[in-house]
């Protein structure tokens, strides 16, 4: 394996009982950039960062972690890698602080504090709080945290943003690029395109086990699409809004509203909503699984 | 492995602290009673007249008032059920509880091995049973130079001996079990109800002979309780902790292949019985 090369696996499988979770993942993640996992909820986001952590074992493929196999030396692939969970649970009675030193020690202690707490001031994250007292996102800060207070070669992140605000995980975002910056390799699941958009380099999206398209952010743009949702200010015929390449016309209520989904670039939707009397405009990203539907709808490629 | 070792005495600090002053308000309780009771007039003849079956089942309260048949009846008897549910819900939970919680996965994910983190927390447990009992034991043996219980400092320690490889091996079974088993809760109910099933069965088999032959196959058998004052029995006390040494190296084989959950309890598989059911 090329030292140039943080994460690789090849044909790697994994089931639940008769559920086969995974079905021959291969993947190359490049060391230093940010790599995008996307994929529907149940698609093997987990299981896959799970299985690179030697936390589940998988029944077949390999894996490679920082030129290192995880079922052979787990403990050297985790020393040198900070996780954070999909679900993040930590002991409800420990504080905060309480909490990150216990990983701390886990790790001998390798964690610089005053970075932590730079860490958790970056975040907004009281430290003396009990972890019981925590919502959701702000759980879920501790665990960013956790996850790079060591500065750690490689970050496995599986949904990293997942309870935060719009400003907090622009705060993520940015401590990502911070470690990426470092030299760190990020590797992170989400099921949000624009997120992914947003800070990845390359992507990679997984659908039923099986990765269904690897590529750089700006070529998902060609697959993504948009729910339109516009208000008229007087009833209209929507249908010429329909003749507009890639745009389809989902609903309409009396010609005073009308539902559209948009497929690609929607300059063409733009120039055509010049002529009606448009009184509001929504555009919406839709899941990530209608995305999907489209996608294999339209027959680009089919999931192997 | 240290780390996890603090960790586990840290949790079970609030534990380890309730147990030994509950334990230690009752061995200065109950030392207190000794002279009077040790005293008491035609006191023989009284437990005498207890019906024969209750006399089997409570073997040492014949000897009531003598210190092996005293630390025996009020002590040793049956600390093995009392002690036995701390063992038995602290070594049932030793892993799975933070497994089922989805604490595990965070903590396995850390440079720790399953090796390390197992010993550090097995080795918590028995500190915490150790810690516990000498406390007890303190209790007893401080107080008892204003008593007529007259025992050495030893003589007080050898029946804590086998109390402690039977508590040892109650928890080092309810770990195995919930490692083969569903879930943390379900190990410790299917190893409690065996604990209380086996000190009933050697009750019983003190009046019965057929369930002799039976006993003779459970743990309780080989534990000696308040008859090690006057000796320890050494094969059987080395017997229960290597049968404990056993269970505790199958529970890591399996902690080691295990596929770590991200939380919630393990399912019983019913699914490939419902299969097998539709086929036929």
């Amino acid at each position: 394996m090329s030292d140039q090369v943080a994460i690789k696996t090849r044909g790697l499988a994994k089931a639940y009982g008769h559920v086969q979770a995974l079905r021959g993942v291969d993947l190359e993640v490049k060391r230093a950039e940010i790599f995008g996992f996307l994929g529907p909820n149940g698609a093997g986001k987990t299981t896959t960062i799970r299985c690179l952590l030697d936390l589940i074992r998988p029944q077949g493929g390999t894996i490679r972690v920082l030129g290192l196999d995880p079922q052979v030396d787990p403990v050297a692939v985790r020393a040198r890698t900070g996780y954070l969970p999909g679900e993040l649970s930590l002991e409800a009675n420990s504080k905060v602080e309480a909490a990150l030193r216990y990983l701390n020690d886990l790790r001998g202690n390798k964690a610089d504090w005053a970075y932590v707490r730079q860490l958790a001031y970056d975040l907004e994250l009281d430290l003396t709080m009990p972890i019981k007292n925590l919502s959701k996102g702000n759980k879920q800060k501790v665990g960013v945290v956790q996850a790079l207070m060591s500065r750690p070669e490689l970050l496995l992140l599986d949904e990293p943003t997942s309870g935060l605000d719009p400003l907090m995980q622009q705060a993520v975002y940015r401590l990502l690029k911070e470690a990426k910056a470092a030299g760190a390799t990020i590797f992170f699941s989400s099921h949000i395109i624009s997120e992914v958009g947003a800070i990845a380099d390359r992507v990679a999206i997984i659908r039923a086990g099986v990765i269904v398209e690897e590529a750089e952010p700006a070529r998902l743009a060609d697959i993504t699409m948009r729910r339109v949702r516009i208000r008229f200010k007087q009833p209209v015929d929507p249908g010429p809004l329909a003749d507009v390449r890639g745009v389809l016309l989902l609903s309409h209520i009396n010609g005073l509203s009308a539902t559209l989904q948009a497929e690609g670039e929607i300059d063409g939707l733009i120039k055509a909503l010049a002529g009606f009397p448009v009184s509001d405009l929504e555009v919406d990203h839709p899941s990530l699984e209608e995305v999907f539907l489209a996608y294999y709808e339209a027959g680009q490629k089919e999931v192997k | 492995m240290l780390a996890e070792l603090k960790h586990t005495l840290g949790r079970m600090r609030g534990q380890m602290i309730g147990w030994s002053v509950g334990l230690a308000l009752y061995g200065l309780v109950m030392i207190s009673f000794y002279d009077s009771i040790a005293g008491m007039e035609n006191f023989q003849q009284f437990i005498e007249a207890y019906p024969e079956q209750m006399q089997a089942f409570f073997k040492s309260m014949t000897e009531l008032n003598t210190p092996k048949g005293y630390l025996g009846t009020y002590y040793f008897s049956y600390m093995t059920l009392i002690i036995g549910i701390l063992a038995i819900s602290a070594g049932a939970g030793l892993l799975v509880s933070d497994e089922e919680k989805g604490i595990l996965d965070l903590v396995l994910a850390h440079p720790v091995s399953r090796t390390a983190l197992f010993c550090g927390r097995l080795l918590g447990l028995v500190v915490a049973l150790v810690v516990i009992l000498t406390v007890s034991w303190l209790s007893w043996l401080i107080p008892s130079g204003s008593t007529g219980l007259k025992l050495t400092w030893i003589e007080f320690l050898r029946p804590f001996l086998p109390l402690f490889a039977v508590l040892l091996l109650f928890g080092t079974l309810a770990l195995l079990l919930s490692m083969l088993l569903p879930s943390g809760r379900i190990a410790g109910m299917i190893s409690g109800a065996l604990l209380v099933a086996d000190f009933l069965l050697l009750g019983l088999a003190n009046s019965n002979q057929d369930l002799k032959s039976i006993v003779k196959f459970t743990p309780l058998y080989y534990y000696q309780g308040g008859d090690a004052v006057t000796g320890l029995n050494w094969g059987w006390l080395g017997g229960l902790l290597a049968v404990s040494v056993l269970f505790a190296l199958l529970a890591w084989l399996l902690f080691r292949r295990r596929d770590i959950r991200v939380g919630g309890e393990r399912s019983w598989r019913l699914p490939s019985l419902r299969a097998a059911l539709r086929r036929s």
